[in-house]
């Protein structure tokens, strides 16, 4: 049972907004998704660890440094940003 | 068949055509296709005629190419390509262009690969259609009312369409398989660490892999070597074992191949049981010894790959805030954080948003042990399982899906019936081993049937020498028709 | 302050002063035009992956071993997840349940132990700066390498919450793994405080205030929290658990709003590092790379060389002084002396911390003993070793180049004796003071054998000699 108090925390925390017409619809497939993978508290058995598919270990690199990214690329993808800086504006009318 | 790599290097090789004549074929080729096919969507002429003219120049200077030089080709769009668009099909990163290329496109790039666009996939890799795709869904060229199949669908679009002679997918439940399968491809999901990561953009990253999709095993051993270096960028890269190319033709005789019962669930009498069987067949006539066995545990890996990559991804596709690249929502805003909610709702799709929802879900506190650590416990218990049965056998055999290409608009309805048809496919994610789908067969509808080699870990030779003989020995797979025809 | 005991904990963060950051090559400088010092990775584009800086570790390990603590011989990284702009990957690297270092301790004066629960690596984020509507974000500081000391809420009181700040810091810099420089945010401070009646009740509701970055901050927030909490208590309201802001300007805590709300980190094993193996060896091989520590040194000090407690405090406060200290007084017998001279005269040249932290001293540890030598043997007085010191020090010289010969061998038992009587033959007057006991008449006999030895004589031994001669004679 997912309920609507449920879905706006798990929202929150994913940083989405689900709008009050999208609610149900979400929360009937939540619920099928959830339920799906419920099926795996019937399986026995189980290995302890992290099960991660690498047995690697200590894969280190020296403390050396490297010539940072230029910052025209860094901010490229910005249009420079403003200041050298990423800006956002901390509140802003509706762009129409 | 369209050009295979091989076909068109020999061409090259003997001056039958430059490299930009057989680019702009290519590029004709995908102006008339890509209408129907949607397999590109962003395209690259310019580049991919400089690249060409370089190898030209190369050649006439008598260097010693790869046989990669001078052969057009394409990525996933979830590649990422210094100055080119990479946007994993998803309105949240329009208009991102990266700033580095991904490892495994700068190890083809330097070997002279003729790159003539990204192409189509499920938005940030996630779905088993293309349809999840903001540019709409990659059709499939044996029959444009099936799609091309996912999340690698315009990349198997484009090489079954005859408008790219190979490409590089990527792989996390079955995105290379599975489109390869559909589209008649032979597609090879490679062991976790062979190849690198670095620059591709993460949906689950100890499910991803980064694999080629192409038209021969040839091909696939060919491409496979030159992207699976060890690279210093990605801690959990080791690179391959070996070169699989120089050891394609090497015995089979006597290798033990086992068909792996659970995968054939719910398959008694279909079309795509007996082209498995028949597969299994050749390889017995081929001098290998064919056996069954069960691996009980693949029962529940689509709910453990499910919680576990969607708990990754819901980690991994946080940073899309619209702060440093990307989509940032054109709504208005009271707070930062609402400005993040909104672009966040706004620029992902509906998969993409249940994906993460559920990932937090499973990782939020009060469920984390049930789902998470449960999940995790059920890998490492799936691992032991399938080491096991490689004590019996070197090869494991099944379907590399259980049907053949979905009508288009056909998935997305009920979310967990198209997860359903990973099943096949996820468990070779959940341990890391190596995949292998090469086309066996098709349906009555001529569909594309393919089959699935699971090898041990970094035994991708093992894989691709079988996998080779076995074309020969089945003789040449039916083309497409479509695209640049050789 | 009555009524109620502190209970407080401490969560330091301290820049880790490695030449890269902790998962790139980028350098760690401070300071720098902003979003020059960065990369894919620490900016977190799509498709980047951490690499984990090998010196990171050894630090780590180090200040572990230097604070008591046990290695974990595996250890591993874990993603905290949470969205701010600060943060460009909206998760955080860190160690959650498999820290490199658990269950060390700090000495305090007062003989109590504070006890530390775990040590852990971890990225620091970028820096906001909010002007004019609109918030810049500068990921320099992303990605630099900190590590969290968190220790057990042990602390009784703000001076000792103080006192156990200042140990760490001295630890770190002895161990040359940070600089730890408050101001400069290399060191950063989460409190956490909550009160009750008496050692035997069991702890109250916590709240804790974050990021202090100077003592006299911590100490004001403390001493605030204290009569806010105790307030609350006395009124019969519960104390809530919260994050909570110092406000400089007004000198009171308030809440956090916001980046803390509903927080769930939704720790994960970061699944692009591999795990980290600290084998034994590797442990020993590290600990034998740390110096002697301060609490060592001061036990030394006090002890074996019998100095008092303050001399012994003063002296292992800079390690480069105690390390200067220790070469001088190799071999010496009078370590006193050479204490009295390095804290009242070379300190009076290293006005600054910094000075001291440097210790940029020409002179050689040698050149100084030697000096030291002079007055164990009663070669020269104190005076004038105080005074042929400071020349050393302006002409970076040893004493043999400071002293005449005739100085340096000193005065004998029997030139002393006739120099005294000398004086006390010529100033009859003085002695008949002295006689009838005006104890400062003293000076004007001691004036005239100063004047004659140039004041080269040993004031205490002239005065016993001095004396024993008035006394011998007759009336």
């Amino acid at each position: 049972m997912i309920t609507k108090d449920d879905l706006l925390h798990l929202a929150l925390l994913s940083k989405l907004e689900v709008k009050e017409d999208e609610m149900d619809a979400l929360i009937a497939d939540m619920e099928s998704i959830v339920a799906f993978a419920d099926t795996i508290a019937q399986a026995s058995g189980g290995v302890e660890g992290d099960g991660l598919p690498t047995t690697l270990e200590n894969v280190f690199r020296e403390d050396e440094v490297r010539p940072s990214m230029d910052r025209s690329l860094i901010l490229k993808n910005v249009n420079g940003g403003e200041n050298g800086c990423f800006v956002v504006r901390t509140r802003k009318q509706a762009a129409r | 068949m369209s050009g295979t790599i091989l076909t068109l290097a020999r061409r090259l090789q003997n001056k039958e055509q430059s490299a930009v004549e057989l680019t702009k074929e290519y590029l004709d080729a995908v102006s008339r296709e890509n209408g129907a096919l949607n397999a590109y969507v962003h395209l690259t002429p310019d580049a991919a005629l400089a690249a060409a003219s370089a190898v030209d120049k190369a050649r006439l200077r008598g260097e010693d190419l790869s046989p990669l030089a001078g052969i057009p080709m394409t990525l996933k769009d979830n590649l990422s390509t210094d100055g080119i668009l990479t946007t994993c099909c998803s309105k949240i990163l329009s208009g991102y262009t990266p700033v580095f290329d991904a490892t495994t496109w700068a190890l083809l790039k330097a070997r002279g690969a003729v790159l003539l666009g990204k192409t189509n996939m499920d938005e940030f890799a996630m779905g088993s259609s293309c349809e999840t795709s903001c540019y709409g869904g990659a059709k499939n060229p044996h029959n444009l009312e099936r799609v091309a199949g996912g999340s690698s669908g315009g990349v198997a679009s484009a090489v079954a369409g005859g408008i790219a002679a190979y490409g590089l997918g990527s792989d996390t439940g079955g995105s290379i398989r599975q489109p390869a399968a559909f589209c008649g491809l032979t597609g090879l999901k490679p062991t976790y660490g062979a190849v690198s990561r670095y620059g591709l953009i993460a949906y689950a990253s100890s499910f991803d892999q980064v694999g080629p999709i192409a038209q021969t095993a040839e091909d696939a051993a060919l491409v496979f070597d030159a992207i699976s270096e060890k690279d210093p960028l990605d801690s959990t890269s080791q690179g391959r074992r070996e070169e699989t190319f120089p050891l394609l033709s090497q015995p089979v005789k006597g290798l033990k191949v086992a068909l792996v019962k659970e995968y054939f669930d719910g398959l008694a009498g279909s079309t795509t049981e007996s082209a498995i069987q028949a597969a299994a067949e050749t390889l017995r006539a081929m001098g290998c010894e064919v056996c069954e066995l069960s691996i009980p545990e693949i029962s529940y890996s689509l709910p453990v790959y499910y919680i576990l990559a969607c708990a990754e991804a819901s980690s991994n596709l946080g940073r899309y805030d619209g702060i440093r690249y990307g989509y940032r929502t054109e709504e208005g805003w009271e707070s930062i954080h609402e400005m993040i909610c909104k672009t966040r709702s706004e620029g992902f799709g509906a998969e993409v948003k249940r994906r993460i929802l559920l990932g937090t879900y499973v990782l939020s506190a009060g469920y984390y042990d049930a789902y998470y650590k449960k999940a995790q416990s059920l890998r490492g218990a799936i691992h032991e399982a399938f080491e096991k049965a490689f004590c019996q056998a070197d090869v494991l055999l099944c379907p590399t899906v259980p049907r053949t290409a979905f009508p288009l608009n056909f998935t997305g309805v009920d979310p967990v019936e198209t997860y359903l048809t990973d099943i096949c496919t996820v468990s070779v994610n959940i341990v890391g081993l190596p995949g292998l789908s090469v086309p066996c067969g098709s349906d009555e509808e001529g569909l594309p049937i393919g089959m699935q080699l699971i090898g041990r870990s970094f035994d991708e030779a093992t894989l691709l020498r079988l996998a080779h003989q076995y074309e020969t020995a089945r003789g040449p797979y039916k083309s497409a028709e479509r695209g640049v025809r050789v | 302050m009555s009524g109620y005991q502190m209970v407080i904990g401490l969560e330091t963060h301290i820049e880790l002063s490695t030449k890269t950051k902790i998962f790139c090559a980028c350098t760690t400088a401070f300071g720098g035009e902003p979003n020059t010092h960065c990369c894919p990775v620490c900016i977190g584009l799509p498709g980047s992956m951490p690499r984990l800086n090998r010196a990171v570790v050894e630090y780590a390990v180090r200040a572990g071993l230097a604070t008591g603590c046990r290695i974990n011989e595996i250890a591993k990284m874990d993603r905290k997840n949470y969205v701010y702009p600060d943060l460009p990957k909206a998760y955080q690297i860190s160690q959650f349940d498999k820290p490199l270092c658990l269950g060390g301790r700090i000495l305090l004066k007062n003989g109590r132990e504070i006890g530390i629960t775990r040590i852990h690596i971890e990225e620091d984020a970028g820096k906001l700066v909010h002007e004019g509507g609109k918030t810049y974000v500068d990921y320099n500081r992303g990605g630099v390498p900190l590590i969290e000391i968190v220790s057990e809420p042990d602390i009784r009181s703000v001076e000792e919450a103080v006192e156990y700040v200042e140990k760490l810091r001295l630890i770190m810099k002895y161990i040359g793994v940070s600089d730890v420089k408050m101001q400069e945010g290399s060191l950063r401070c989460d409190v956490n405080i909550s009160l009750r009646r008496s050692e035997a009740d069991p702890f109250g509701t916590r709240a804790e205030i974050k990021n202090m970055n100077s003592f006299a901050f911590m100490e004001k927030a403390l001493r605030y929290e204290y009569e806010r909490q105790a307030a609350l208590l006395d009124a019969g309201h519960p104390v809530v658990q919260e994050t909570r802001r110092f406000n400089t300007a007004t000198g009171e805590t308030e809440p956090m709003r916001g980046k803390e709300d509903a927080q769930d980190y939704r720790y994960f094993r970061e699944p692009d590092l591999v795990t980290i193996r600290v084998t034994k060896e590797e442990q020993e091989a590290l600990r034998k790379t740390l110096p002697l520590l301060p609490d060592e040194r001061f036990a030394r000090y006090t002890g074996e060389l019998a100095l008092p407690e303050s001399d012994a405090t003063l002296l292992t406060q800079y390690r480069a002084v105690s390390d200067y200290f220790d070469a001088v007084v190799q071999g010496l017998p009078n370590p006193k002396t050479a204490a009295n001279f390095i804290i009242g005269q070379l300190f009076g040249r290293l006005a600054t911390e910094e000075d001291k932290e440097a210790f940029a001293i020409e002179l050689s540890p040698d050149k100084l003993r030697a000096l030291c030598e002079l007055v164990a043997g009663g070669k020269i007085t104190m005076t004038l070793a105080k005074a042929t010191l400071e020349k050393m020090l302006d002409q970076n010289a040893g004493p043999e180049e400071i002293l005449t010969p005739e100085e340096m061998a000193g005065m004998d038992d029997s030139q002393l004796d006739a120099v005294c009587r000398a004086a006390v033959e010529a100033n009859p007057a003085a002695v008949k003071d002295l006689r009838a006991g005006k104890g400062k008449a003293m000076g004007a006999i001691m004036g005239a054998v100063m004047k004659a030895t140039k004041g080269r004589a040993d004031a205490g031994a002239a005065t016993a000699i001095i004396r024993k001669m008035i006394e011998s004679m007759p009336d």
